[in-house]
């Protein structure tokens, strides 16, 4: 096998080196998913108590604000939403520090880079699937079983993890060279946070009295689709759905998958120099 | 002719290093108005000078050769590995390979401390470009290589330094690639550890005929496991060849270097790091007079000077003497001067070491100097070849010589007492 090595490579998505390097993607990840918990005193209870400690604070606050229905109701109202969410900001963060916590590697071995943030993905997602276990075992017992939309569900999970890989993608590789981003992503998850139904419901936030860009904004956002749609798998009811929407939606994480590839290829051989 | 492992084709590496322009940064406040004009002009904040760390590299290396890389700090040898593991990409030219390479540019690269010995086997082997199976296959070698059976379940951030460093040169060693690129990792560990991953990989590389790329600062260990040479002096090569050869015209290129050597204590590349600075190394006779050469029969001193910055060291002084073809003659540490001992208040210290006369035989002599930790051992600066001097023996009668006039080999060369009698 000859491997040839040019100032001027250009540098494209090579699926055949990723599946050689399967095996180190294997341990990277078993590696992060063993270290995420090591040395605290209930381990994975953590990936439970993170997003049901949220669900409480959310719930109670909804509740605060309008005594209408049970607290168990408005407990299992927000579940959806929190967790969902807890999943897609935790992935966006760890995506986009992947690449300057794993510095010492970088520097001293060859291997596809695109295996770091991969690997901090299914880290999340490993993390998300005990959260939604137990999610799903709460809302069960309160509300029975869920309506057949829920048959959508794999649909927008997976739209909400490309998504989220995408835009941790793109802080990672600028994090290489700008540690700034280190400091911005935190800011803009919150702001999403508001900017998306996590929480606030779309359409308490469209009939709220906003200048009109930003509900443009707002709804050119396409984590509110992917959003309302996680919880339209579990409410059965699909809060301001439009087609348009979910193409808008859909064409802006497919646009920004193929952005922020691009980006990360087009840098990675310069990682080392930099990082 | 062999077959071709790896062709470099006119490869450089250029950097920018920046400048911050005047003393404006100098202070917090200054820093953060360099920052902010700076995000309005969109400019750079900082000079930028281009620094080539290799330049115009080409060579061939062929299937089973054992090539070690030896040049000066500076001289390109860690960027021309980076280049060959593709770790960095050059700036301009072309390398081509032929099989399957690993690169070992640290020991233990991607250990983490709160994984076992097992799973860092795992982990840390598959960084090196291992399979499962190929681990699996060679679980219980690594494990009997490195010695610490018994811990394999422990976290290795409870492992001592040595058993942490046997650990994973023990992966390292049994990493079976076509092309190895190796640098200096083989300086830690203890010197038995050392001698038996030299052992194993000389096995590796002569019986299994892979290909070995090799840096080291130590002559002797290039030349006792590598058969071509590449030196290279301020990105270049200043010669390729077999290995013999490129290390005489290293030693030469060195002899260049004067008994004297000042550093600029706020120069980046001084040898100490942010906690202390070698200033200068000077070798004098007993009047402190410093010359290049001295004869046999004179006592030499070595003497450097060196700054403490930050408080709190505790250190002693280290130098190791090599003759010109790479052999270290002896290495001598400080065991008897207070200082060892003390914690050091910042300032300038100087030291000095004698070389009782009739011990050196003639010829270069280069020296290293160091500043180490006993316990644990730590190195804080370690300047290989800082100053060399040549030993001259003017066959006056009264050195080790005698009246003898022609080749003595040798070492060492000492006047030592001789009685004979008659029965």
């Amino acid at each position: 096998m000859k491997t040839t090595v040019t100032s001027t490579d250009k540098s494209l998505l090579n699926f055949r080196e990723l599946k050689q390097y399967a095996g180190l993607f294997r341990y990277l990840s078993l590696r992060d998913v063993f270290v995420r918990y090591k040395q605290t005193k209930i381990g994975f209870a953590w990936s439970i108590i993170r997003p049901i400690v949220n669900v409480l604070i959310f719930g109670c606050l909804s509740y605060l604000v309008d005594r209408n229905g049970s607290f168990a109701d408005k407990f299992i109202a927000v579940s959806a939403g929190i967790v969902f969410w807890q999943l897609l900001s935790t992935a966006m963060t760890d995506v986009s520090n992947s690449l300057a916590a794993n510095s010492n590697i970088l520097t001293k071995v060859y291997f596809p880079k695109l295996l770091l943030p991969a690997s901090s993905l299914l880290v999340c997602l490993v993390d998300f699937l005990i959260a939604f276990v137990i999610f799903l075992v709460i809302f069960i017992s309160f509300k029975g079983l869920p309506p057949l939309q829920v048959l959508w569900l794999p649909l927008f999970l997976v739209h909400g993890l490309v998504l989220s890989f995408a835009i941790g993608l793109i802080f990672a590789t600028a994090s290489v060279r700008y540690r700034d981003v280190k400091f911005i992503l935190p800011f803009m998850i919150q702001i999403l946070f508001y900017a998306s139904p996590v929480f606030l419901s779309s359409e308490f936030v469209l009939n709220l009295h906003l200048p009109e860009f930003m509900k443009v904004i707002y709804q050119i956002n396409p984590l509110v689709f992917i959003m309302n749609g996680f919880k339209f798998c579990f409410y059965g009811e699909f809060e301001s759905f439009q087609l348009s929407y979910a193409l808008l939606s859909m064409g802006i994480t497919a646009l920004l998958l193929i952005v922020s590839v691009r980006y990360f290829l087009n840098f990675e051989k310069s990682f080392a120099d930099y990082v | 002719m062999s077959e071709i492992a790896i062709r470099v084709n006119e490869v450089s590496k250029r950097y920018l290093i920046s400048h911050q322009q005047g003393n404006s940064a100098d202070s917090l406040v200054g820093a953060f108005a360099g920052g902010i004009k700076s995000m309005f002009k969109g400019g750079q904040p900082v000079a930028k000078e281009e620094f080539w760390a290799l330049k115009d590299i080409s060579f061939d290396i062929h299937k089973g050769d054992r090539v070690g890389i030896i040049g000066r700090n500076g001289a390109g040898k860690s960027t021309l590995l980076k280049i060959l593991s593709r770790i960095v990409k050059p700036t301009t030219g072309r390398l081509e390979f032929e099989g399957r390479m690993a690169s070992l540019l640290e020991v233990g690269t991607g250990f983490h401390g709160d994984l076992t010995g097992r799973e860092n086997i795992y982990l840390n082997g598959s960084i090196l470009g291992m399979s499962k199976q190929e681990i699996d296959s060679k679980f219980d070698e690594i494990v009997a290589f490195s010695e610490i059976e018994k811990f394999l379940d422990t976290p290795v951030k409870r492992y001592s330094s040595g058993m942490y460093v046997r650990l994973a040169f023990a992966v390292a060693a049994h990493l079976e690639p076509e092309i190895l690129i190796v640098d200096e990792v083989l300086a830690v560990g203890d010197s038995t550890f050392q001698k038996k991953c030299l052992g194993k990989m000389e096995e590796v590389s002569q019986n299994q005929g892979k290909t070995i790329l090799f840096v080291s600062h130590s002559i002797e260990t290039v030349l006792r496991l590598c058969n071509k040479g590449i030196l290279l002096e301020k990105g270049r090569i200043k010669a390729i060849g077999s290995m013999n050869e490129v290390a005489k015209a290293y030693l030469d290129t060195n002899t260049g270097i004067s008994s004297k050597r000042i550093w600029d204590r706020n120069d980046k590349h001084n040898p100490g790091g942010a906690d202390i600075r070698l200033l200068s190394v000077t070798i004098h006779d007993h009047q402190g007079i410093n010359k290049e050469e001295y004869d046999v029969t004179e006592k030499i001193g070595i003497s450097m000077e060196y700054e403490v910055v930050k408080e709190g060291l505790m250190f002693t002084h280290s130098y190791n003497f090599y003759n010109e073809e790479g052999i270290n003659m002896f290495n001598t540490h400080d065991t008897v001067s207070d200082f060892r001992k003390e914690i050091r208040a910042t300032g300038v210290y100087s030291t000095t070491m004698w070389i009782e006369p009739n011990l050196l035989a003639e010829g270069v002599v280069m020296v290293g100097v160091a500043a180490i930790k006993i316990e644990p051992f730590t190195i804080l600066f370690h300047e290989q070849n800082a100053v060399t001097f040549t030993v001259r023996d003017a066959m006056l009668g009264h050195s080790a010589r005698g009246e003898y006039t022609l080749g003595f080999p040798g070492v060492v060369r000492p006047l030592c007492a001789w009685t004979t009698l008659k029965k």
